[in-house]
């Protein structure tokens, strides 16, 4: 666990420069001061002992990981909105349910990052729309055991994660 | 004393083998064999057993079945996934893509002294083209080009339908690479842009860089700013009010759009399957938005009714009609 001495000194030596480098990239200070602090919340929550050699370099890794995760949550919900709006009325959720659910396509949206393009899709077809081997072997146009050996390994990177991370 | 046991920890091997029962068992329906078989295996070691009680519940976890409203978690995921990588590759990683073209400046490109090929896609297929200056060249559906490589002078003859033509990559100093059709010109130094024959005009929407026409009555040059619509014919560009849809989507497979006319969304899906693909006058105002996958244009089609008030008729296997729901 880093000490707390150590985040409290990076946060009054850097928390300035962060708060405008953050700025810059997000385009709105209320964004960016969200940002910085959960940059040093996440530092004390830390359990490996920290040796910082290059705070701002460190700093800026761990800022940029949350502003991925920042502006995943926005486009997750651009697109949800608009795939909703293809939706009739009568079967688009209520307010609680959606946010339930974006919450659940966050946290598989997040797990599902680096997988390949191809992966990632033949994974998506079956665990979203229930479809058969055979059928996502026909719509990517590649051979069932290709799809079958995507999913194996969509389902490897996910218990990676969840487990040995 | 009991000696304390190390606590299982299933190794690769073993959460690979959890993963093959599950897929097996996913699409088995009732196997009484195949489930005894399994049951032996768990049964094998401690961490046989936990590697396929973590196994089942990672995938009842990622089961997106149950979401409300289908095809909404797909489109959800699909689209703001590629959304963030744009993003991303924009903001935080604008560097790599410094580097990548700089990679071109030692390429020796006299090595090509004059090449031509033509290339043409059929319906719904899509072709990537790599251009000997390191350009890159999509062709959508139902499309043609000659390209011609001379003097270093890169030279593309648009046929019919539609092509990106991404110069971002190519290397610096080279002469700008010229698009052509019957009725207009186009060129670009380092730029990236969609253009698509319509009736009398070429159709451009530029995504970056560099592009520009010169007219032909008066030789003067017309920058295309990039984000906006154009017609192009042979006596210059005008801009055009935006259709709603995302130009460069197609390169991805997909129509993207904001408040589209149905008529314009069925313009673009006839183009992606062949037959005939009409709509009646009194619903092809309707609007519609969303981010569809062009593999599968009769699937789009069958799923116009789930959302829009519409009917879709088949009136041959290939002819193919929507109208307004109710209708005889």
């Amino acid at each position: 666990m880093p000490s707390n001495d150590l985040v409290q000194n990076l946060y009054s030596a850097h928390h300035g420069w962060l708060h405008t480098w953050l700025r810059h990239r997000l385009g709105n200070a209320a964004d960016a001061a969200d940002v910085a602090q959960d940059t040093f919340m996440r530092l004390l929550q830390r359990r490996e002992h920290l040796q910082i050699q290059q705070p701002r370099a460190f700093l800026r890794t761990v800022a940029r990981g949350l502003i991925i995760d920042h502006w995943r949550r926005e486009e997750l919900h651009k697109a949800y909105l608009e795939a909703l709006a293809l939706v009739p009325e009568a079967n688009t959720p209520d307010v609680e349910t959606r946010e339930l659910l974006l919450e659940l396509l966050e946290r598989i949206a997040k797990m599902l990052d680096g997988l390949k393009p191809k992966v990632r899709t033949a994974f998506l077809l079956a665990q979203c729309e229930g479809l058969r081997h055979q059928e996502i072997a026909q719509q990517m146009g590649v051979s069932v055991r290709t799809v079958e050996r995507y999913i194996a390994d969509a389902l490897y990177h996910c218990y990676l994660l969840r487990y040995e991370a | 004393m009991t000696p304390v046991m190390p606590s299982p920890h299933p190794d690769a091997k073993t959460v690979r083998q959890a993963i093959q029962w599950m897929l097996k068992l996913r699409h088995s329906g009732e196997d009484p064999a195949l489930n005894e078989r399994l049951a032996q295996w768990r049964s094998e070691a401690a961490t046989h057993e936990l590697a396929w009680q973590r196994v089942l519940h990672l995938e009842q976890d990622l089961d997106l079945r149950h979401v409300p409203a289908a095809g909404v978690a797909l489109q959800t995921l699909e689209a703001s996934h590629r959304r963030l990588e744009r993003r991303q590759a924009l903001k935080l990683l604008g560097t790599v893509a410094v580097f990548g073209s700089a990679a071109w400046l030692s390429k020796d490109l006299s090595v090509v002294q004059a090449w031509s090929s033509d290339y043409a896609t059929a319906t719904g297929e899509r072709r990537d083209v790599t251009l000997p200056d390191g350009s890159r060249l999509q062709l959508n559906t139902r499309s043609a080009v000659d390209v011609a490589f001379n003097r270093q002078q890169l030279s593309i003859d648009l046929k019919r339908g539609e092509v990106m033509l991404d110069c971002r990559q190519a290397a610096p100093g080279q002469p700008p690479v010229t698009l052509r059709t019957n009725t207009a010109a186009l060129q670009t130094v380092g730029g990236r842009f969609v253009g698509r024959i319509e009736d009398d005009c070429l159709r451009v929407v530029v995504s970056e860089g560099r592009v520009f026409t010169r007219s032909q009555s008066t030789g003067l040059i017309q920058w295309l700013e990039p984000g906006g619509e154009w017609r192009v014919t042979a006596s210059g560009a005008e801009q055009v009010t935006p259709s709603g849809m995302d130009a460069m989507a197609w390169t991805e497979g997909l129509i993207v759009g904001k408040n589209m006319l149905l008529r314009d969304f069925l313009t673009q899906i006839s183009r992606y399957r062949r037959g005939y693909l009409t709509c009646s006058d009194d619903i092809a105002e309707l609007r519609l938005s969303g981010v569809f996958r062009l593999q599968n244009p009769e699937h789009l089609l069958q799923l116009l009714p789930t959302t829009l008030p519409v009917q879709v008729r088949h009136l041959t296997r290939w002819w193919v009609r929507v109208e307004a729901l109710g209708r005889a």
